[in-house]
């Protein structure tokens, strides 16, 4: 609906704008929108040569004689007389498909247009951004370039700019527009005193050098990522992206170049020596969501993630609808299906797998400290460092202690040991029986382990070593884990069900009737390659059986055991002896020295060069660990605390997912868009309609992001800047901000978005100096006032006639609340927060656990902190329109429905900041009841109220305090709403008064809107 | 106060007067907001009197509203309508190739080294004149056959929950396209004023079964007002209705008083057509918090109702009860009422978990039809029963005498719809003697929901909504009328 009657204003604009028809502006969006479907680049819908969206096609001689455009003459132009007939057979587009026929304005337009000589144009924005001539400054009206191209079509419209605002009221609008939050009475009364000719300039200065900033820019951008804290599909369980969220922030807040912050987010994992931090900016093409139902086919899914990167990046960088040229060519932009598949191929290069992990980040994902843990890491593997230089100045003390040893008990390994059985001999197995080891063994999939055990197999033989599983039947069916022979091949395995296990198999069977050492070891990582197998303390070659976990392994209630069998007829045949469990992953020095099976006195016996690596080693940790008392003994063990501590450490950092071009897989066009209709091979490569790649670049990735950000790249920067530009005045210079393509819209100042453009990229892509330009315009400084005259020439502002006035995002609606209330947490970044939520929405939906809401400090964290769970998204942010991140979106909407006053009046958030916002009216806001309600409408809206206001504010004011003077228990219940104390030095009845007064405050339409 | 006693006083009120022509009065604002066409943004142009989209409905509408009964995780047909007597001749033989025809499976049965048939552990019986057969797991279902359409042959793509499931709400397997219900808020409107149009309840019995998700009543590239709005049982059927403790309606009432004056002075002010869209917002929400209590107070009804719906009817929050509210939400003329009942999606168990998933819902969905058409709305309310998929007839899991399972199964799967403009006594389409696949008058997703729009006096493919360039709808680029299930 505002579309349409954008059109309106636009159509009416034309009209009054001389008749000069232009053909992007005027004709290619009606060609575009009417025509193109059956006669455009969709080669499987042309039936005929003709077609609009190219001039060649446009003037062919037409099947049934005659041209369809004829410059300069309408009545022998045959479009007209098809879009005009009555005949409904011969009416184009065709009604007997559904069409809808064209207005008569459209048939005025293309009239028109051919009158005037059918002049055809390239569509505007695959043009290369020159920097148009800056008009010249009239009146004195403008401030800056900008402010020249308004004036020019305001001129052209007969119009005129607003009064500029008052400072007060710019104050506010570029805070909230900056930092997403109100300017404090105080910094707003600093401004309005001060006389300074760089006053406003100041003012932006310290807004963009305040850490709020990069968090209010993340607004949008984490909806244009997909960011969420879940992977989204029917489980829709957690993950961890934050750090990426972090990066982010940081990124915006140091101004990094947007060049920059293209390429690292594309390709930063690609760049040489890629740091850290440009492999976790790559995240952004992992935020798409990831499906872990159990019983997916994985290549269905895997395309869809692919899609998804293809379709996010489209539209962030170049307003392209790729998506709609997935299944066919697009029915209306010069994009081939096979060109679509060439962006894809870019993007399927990621070693990811269909089927996401149910639970938690899937690969390829990075450890990624924090800059506070990378500390702490540093610090303690410099401890280590020294520690290992200290024992090696001490190797003279060792080897002569160790000559001189003579150990009478057997040493074991038996650091982080859970468990160990069998120690006293072999115990047989004959096939009949098991042996119950208790409740032990009790791993998910989570947890580091390993198991040692000697086995001497009968026979060749498929039976399990020991296991702690519910299989029946088969043995490697059922839930748990467990350490098996397969036809004599060591095999292990952690599982759910069919489709659902970490499972590895050796290469080459144990010999039978021979004692062999078994050592496996899992690192956690709930993937095979963090599996290993030892034989005889060497690592041997495994097979991988299934590398496809989903749920959390879910433990039988069967006892740890050894030596079972699928049934219970047929059981292990063999000896086991000296069966150990570890509860983390044995290196492989470790698993050698584990399989030494003489003690240490034996060994003490050899001379030196008799014993194995691995033996020499076990008897020096032996004396190291028992023996050796002075600081060489100190030493090793403080070394071995150190070891342990720094991986405990390091399994407590977050990881994040990031790209990786690991998978070497071919792409192919898909038929129909479907996973299993492949088509021709197609190589990665950009849309012929735009620039090629530049000459002598990678033809990967890298290769696209540094194409996109290059001068002659004619969509990132006009994209780009007028994402800022809706940012700031709630919608774009072009407002289909998605869609740069013949079905967006005309910009309203198509000169504007190229100097905008061009000076982006020249300014070396510095977005902070972009957005200081256009807070300190003329334009954004106009006061925000409709006239009749406005309301009835430009009522959407589209002609920036005045200032925007426009609702405050879904974030700045709950952070102002907690601003004035005084309750904001101004802590930047780590894990999401769960702020409060009405009970009960994730268990009535979801298999989740009921929602707990966090306490102290992180209830009050920023809104772009909250958890994000996407199939139950957070209420009171989707009411307010925020985004869903299940796909791509920058578009800013805006609605005005019943829902969001009844979360402002009753949701404990905006409750209990009403609170707040009442205390602080009582105890900073002055001595008498106008002084408070004064600042408590000023904390709110940067103004003082007036005098008919203040009115209106007191006399509901007294009624509260009447009300709650009588019904002192009702004070008590308002003022018990949401978890932060509440001052007990004020009266209860005043407070509460003052509480709703204060609500009010909050659900002022002009509180909740930038004006 | 002499309202022209000053120029400025004088061109507010031709400002207002100019307003008052353009958009609509207050009231009629908050009337359509509720629904809500933005009117502040475009006057009369293209919308009418209740919200919906001017030349809707495009012919004379047998329905006016839906009630659908999301039975979510895939009922097992052959279980409970898709009759198959030579199942039990071919119990534990494998499914033969020649059936299975190279369909691709979930991958929690791929690997499954045999695919054993399964015959149903349930008595069938055909009922009614029009000899449809019924599980005995069904009793109530079966007694109202000859008001019903079992339509035998639907068939849909998606093997999996999530996109099955968001194929049959917005016509499309992926996230982001609008569900059914923010098609027809949009197109349609609102009948009532004071309650949303799209409304949406969930429940779930002894098991939870699949989860669900908020996009499933979501608006997808439709503007928010037009999500479905969840009704929950407990304390805030809307959430946050209700006014915070130590403030009553009468407190609210004033609040609302003051914030209109003040919100008005600055309408004076700024002449921002959005702050009385605003002001009417706030009053719709006031209005919201009487009619909603009312609406879910079942003290009203008598005790013959709660006979009608089952004993769980006097439950909050138990499909019957949510089947008993959606009556009284038709009644008050919500255009697209839906349920979900989750559940059904029995891998394991069928025996038992099957007949206590019927208990929950069999007389209660039944007691519906039934009070909807003696209070004469079924004519003009469209009720559609079903799930997102059916199950294989092969077993899942282990096949012994007791239990047996029953994986996703795309092919084929039974739903049944009634009321306003179907066929009632129907039963449409066939399966093989399997229920494996559609050997006549196949139906899809595409086909059911043109049908089902045409009913409401909607050609499906004239309810359009341009985003990124293209114009969307309900049924893509597909989607034929059926006729034949047509009264």
């Amino acid at each position: 609906m505002l579309r349409s009657l954008c059109a309106l204003g636009l159509l009416a604009a034309l009209a009054a704008s001389a008749q000069e028809v232009r053909f992007n502006r005027d004709v290619r969006p009606i060609l575009s929108d009417k025509c193109f479907a059956c006669h455009g680049p969709d080669a499987g819908n042309r039936s005929t040569p003709l077609r609009f969206d190219s001039r060649e096609g446009a003037f062919v001689d037409l099947l049934s004689g005659g041209k369809a455009i004829v410059p300069g003459d309408p009545a022998q132009s045959k479009l007209i007389e098809r879009v005009s007939s009555e005949d409904p057979v011969r009416r184009m587009p065709p009604s007997y498909k559904g069409h809808a026929k064209l207005s008569e304005r459209e048939i005025a337009t293309l009239t028109r247009w051919i009158e005037q000589g059918a002049e055809w144009e390239g569509h505007w924005a695959f043009q290369r951004v020159e920097r148009p001539t800056v008009p010249p400054n009239g009146e004195g009206w403008a401030r800056d370039p900008i402010d020249r191209f308004v004036a020019r079509r305001l001129d052209r419209e007969d119009m005129r700019p607003t009064k500029e605002a008052d400072r007060a009221t710019w104050a506010r609008r570029a805070t909230l527009d900056l930092t997403g939050l109100p300017p404090t009475p105080a910094e707003v009364d600093a401004f309005v005193a001060d006389e300074s000719a760089d006053a406003y300039e100041k003012v932006v200065d310290r807004l963009l050098a305040s850490p709020r900033y990069g968090e209010r820019m993340a607004f949008r951008w984490l909806e244009a990522a997909r960011y969420a804290d879940t992977n989204g599909y029917q489980n829709d369980q957690e993950r961890d992206m934050w750090r990426w969220r972090d990066w982010v922030i940081e990124a915006y807040n140091k101004n990094l170049p947007f060049d920059e912050f293209t390429v690292w987010q594309i390709a930063g994992d690609l760049l040489p020596n890629a740091t850290l931090e440009q492999r976790i900016a790559s995240g952004f093409n992992r935020n798409h969501r990831g499906n872990g139902e159990a019983g997916i086919v994985p290549e269905e899914y895997h395309v869809e993630y692919v899609v998804d990167r293809v379709e996010a990046t489209s539209m962030v960088w170049m307003g392209l609808t790729m998506g709609c040229a997935r299944c066919h060519d697009h029915k209306y932009d010069p994009l081939t299906q096979k060109e679509f598949y060439q962006l894809f191929a870019y993007f399927n290069q990621v070693p990811d797998r269909g089927r996401y992990f149910k639970y938690g980040n899937t690969p390829p994902f990075v450890q990624a400290p924090t800059a506070e843990q990378a500390e702490k890491l540093a610090a303690l593997d410099a401890r280590i460092e020294k520690t290992e230089a200290t024992l090696q100045g001490l190797e003279g003390d060792v080897a002569r202690g160790l000559q001189a040893w003579q150990p009478v008990q057997p040493w074991s390994f038996d650091e982080s040991l859970l468990f160990a059985t069998f120690g006293e001999g072999p115990r047989k197995f004959e096939g009949k029986d098991f042996a119950d080891l208790g409740e032990e063994g009790g791993y998910s999939f989570y947890d580091r382990l390993s198991i040692g055990v000697r086995v001497r197999p009968d026979e060749i033989q498929t039976a399990g070593l020991v296991a702690k599983s519910s299989a029946k039947g088969d043995l490697f069916g059922g839930k748990g884990w467990g350490f098996y022979l397969d036809e004599g091949r060591p095999r292990f395995r952690m599982g759910n069900g069919l489709d659902d296990s970490t499972d590895v198999r050796a290469v080459k069977p144990l010999p039978v009737g021979a004692w062999s050492h078994l050592t496996f070891t899992y690192d956690g990582s709930r993937l095979t390659r963090g599996m290993k197998i030892y034989v005889d303390g060497r690592p041997v070659e495994l097979e991988v059986v299934e590398d496809h976990s989903n749920n959390e392994i879910t433990l039988p209630k069967t006892p740890l055991r050894a030596g079972v069998g699928p049934e219970m007829t047929d059981l292990f045949r063999g000896e086991l002896e000296d069966l150990r469990l570890y509860d983390r992953d044995l290196s492989a020095d470790e698993a050698a020295v584990l399989a030494v099976e003489e003690g240490t006195p034996a060994l003490a016996a050899l001379a030196a060069a008799e014993r194995s690596e691995a033996a020499g080693r076990k008897l020096r940790w032996a004396y190291l660990s028992d023996e050796a008392s002075g600081p060489a003994g100190e030493a090793w063990r403080e070394l071995r605390r150190l070891r342990l501590a720094r991986q405990e450490m390091t399994d407590g950092f977050p990881t994040v997912m990031v790209m990786s071009d690991a998978a070497g897989r071919q792409t192919h066009l898909l038929k129909r868009g479907a996973y299993d209709a492949p088509g021709e091979a197609v190589e990665p490569g950009v849309p012929a309609v735009l620039p090629p790649l530049p000459a002598g670049g990678p033809n990967n990735r890298l290769g696209l992001a540094e194409w996109l950000v290059s001068r002659d790249n004619p969509l990132t920067a006009r994209v780009t800047v007028n994402r800022f530009w809706q940012m700031l005045f709630g919608q774009g210079i072009v407002e289909t901000v998605e869609d740069f393509g013949s079905q967006g819209s005309w910009p309203t100042h198509p000169e504007l978005l190229d100097w905008l453009a061009a000076e982006f990229m020249e300014s070396g892509w510095d977005t902070k100096a972009l957005l200081k330009r256009i807070v300190l315009s003329a334009t954004y400084r106009q006061g925000s006032q409709l006239t009749p005259d406005k309301l009835e020439k430009d009522p959407q502002n589209k002609l920036l006639s005045r200032g925007p006035r426009v609702r405050l995002p879904a974030e700045a609606v709950r952070d102002q609340a907690l601003a004035v209330a005084g309750l904001l947490s101004e802590r930047v970044g780590g894990p999401s927060v769960k702020p409060y939520q009405p009970a009960g929405l994730w268990t009535e939906l979801s298999n989740w656990e009921e929602y707990e809401h966090d306490k102290g400090g992180d209830l009050y964290r920023r809104s772009l902190y909250t958890f994000w769970k996407r199939t139950i998204a957070p209420p009171s942010m989707v009411a307010f329109d925020a985004a869903p991140r299940e796909t791509c979106v920058v578009r800013e909407t805006r609605t005005n429905t019943p829902l969001q006053a009844l979360g402002l009046m009753n949701d404990v958030t905006y409750v209990e900041a009403a609170r707040k916002l009442g205390e602080r009216m009582l105890t900073e806001g002055g001595s008498d009841a106008e002084a408070r309600l004064d600042y408590g409408f000023r904390l709110a809206t940067a103004r003082e109220p007036g005098q008919a206001e203040l009115a209106v504010l007191k006399r509901g004011l007294q009624r509260y305090q009447q009300r709650y003077a009588v019904h002192p228990a009702d004070a008590e219940k308002l003022l018990s709403q949401g978890d932060s104390p509440r001052s007990e030095a004020i009266e209860p009845a005043e407070q509460a008064a003052y509480a709703a007064v204060a609500s009010l405050i909050l659900n002022l339409d002009e509180a909740i809107t930038k004006e | 106060m002499d309202l022209l006693s000053s120029p400025e006083q004088a061109l507010k009120l031709t400002r207002r007067r100019f307003f008052g022509r353009s958009a609509f009065g207050l009231g009629t604002a908050a009337l359509a907001s509720l629904l809500g066409r933005d009117l502040s943004a475009a006057p009369t142009l293209d919308s009418t009197e209740n919200g919906g989209l001017p030349g809707l409905p495009h012919h004379a509408p047998k329905a006016k509203r839906v009630i659908y009964l999301f039975q979510s995780g895939g009922p097992a047909q052959m279980d409970l309508f898709d009759y198959k007597p030579l199942l039990e001749k071919y119990q534990n033989q494998d499914l033969p190739d020649s059936i299975r025809g190279g369909q691709r499976l979930t991958g929690m049965t791929a690997a499954q080294t045999r695919f054993p048939v399964a015959a149903s552990h349930f008595k069938f019986q055909q009922h009614g004149q029009s000899g449809a057969w019924v599980s005995e797991l069904l009793p109530h279902t079966a007694k109202i056959v000859d008001k019903i359409a079992v339509l035998r042959s639907m068939h849909t793509e998606p093997i999996n929950h999530d996109p099955a499931i968001t194929f049959l709400q917005t016509g499309h397997q992926l996230a982001g396209r609008p569900s059914m219900g923010s098609w027809l808020a949009y197109g349609l409107g609102s009948e009532n004023h004071n309650l949303p149009a799209f409304v949406v309840m969930t429940s779930y019995g002894k098991t939870k079964g699949q989860p669900l998700y908020s996009r499933l009543w979501g608006s997808g590239f439709l503007p928010t007002r037009y999500a479905g709005v969840k009704f929950r049982s407990g304390k805030d059927p809307v959430l946050y209705l209700n006014n915070p403790e130590g403030f009553d309606q009468d407190d609210r009432r004033g609040f609302l008083d003051d914030l209109s004056e003040l919100n008005r002075m600055r309408y004076e002010e700024m002449a921002d057509p959005e702050i009385e869209t605003r002001i009417a917002q706030y009053e719709m929400a006031y209005r919201m918090q009487s009619s909603v209590p009312e609406l879910t107070d079942f003290s009203s009804e008598p005790e013959e109702t709660f006979q009608l719906y089952g004993e769980d009817s006097r439950k909050p929050g138990t499909y019957a009860a949510n089947c008993l509210l959606a009556r009284r939400l038709s009644e008050r003329g919500v255009r697209f009422i839906q349920l979900f009942h989750r559940g059904w999606d029995t891998h394991a168990g069928v025996p038992k978990r099957l007949p206590e998933q019927c208990q929950d819902t069999d007389q209660a969905s039944a007691a519906l039809v039934l009070d909807l058409e003696r209070r004469g709305l079924l004519d003009d309310t469209l009720v559609v029963w079903g799930g997102e998929f059916g199950r294989t007839v092969y077993c899942q899991g282990t096949l012994t005498a007791e239990t047996y399972g029953r994986d996703h199964h795309p092919r084929c799967f039974t739903m049944w719809a009634a009321g306003g403009g179907l066929k009632p006594g129907l039963v449409y389409g066939e399966t093989d003697e399997y229920s494996y696949n559609v050997v006549k008058d196949p139906l899809n997703v595409h086909d059911l929901h043109a049908t089902l729009l045409h009913c409401l006096g909607i050609d499906h493919r004239q309810l359009t909504y341009k985003f990124q360039g293209r114009n969307f709808r309900l049924t893509d680029v597909h989607g034929e009328l059926v006729n034949a299930i047509l009264a």
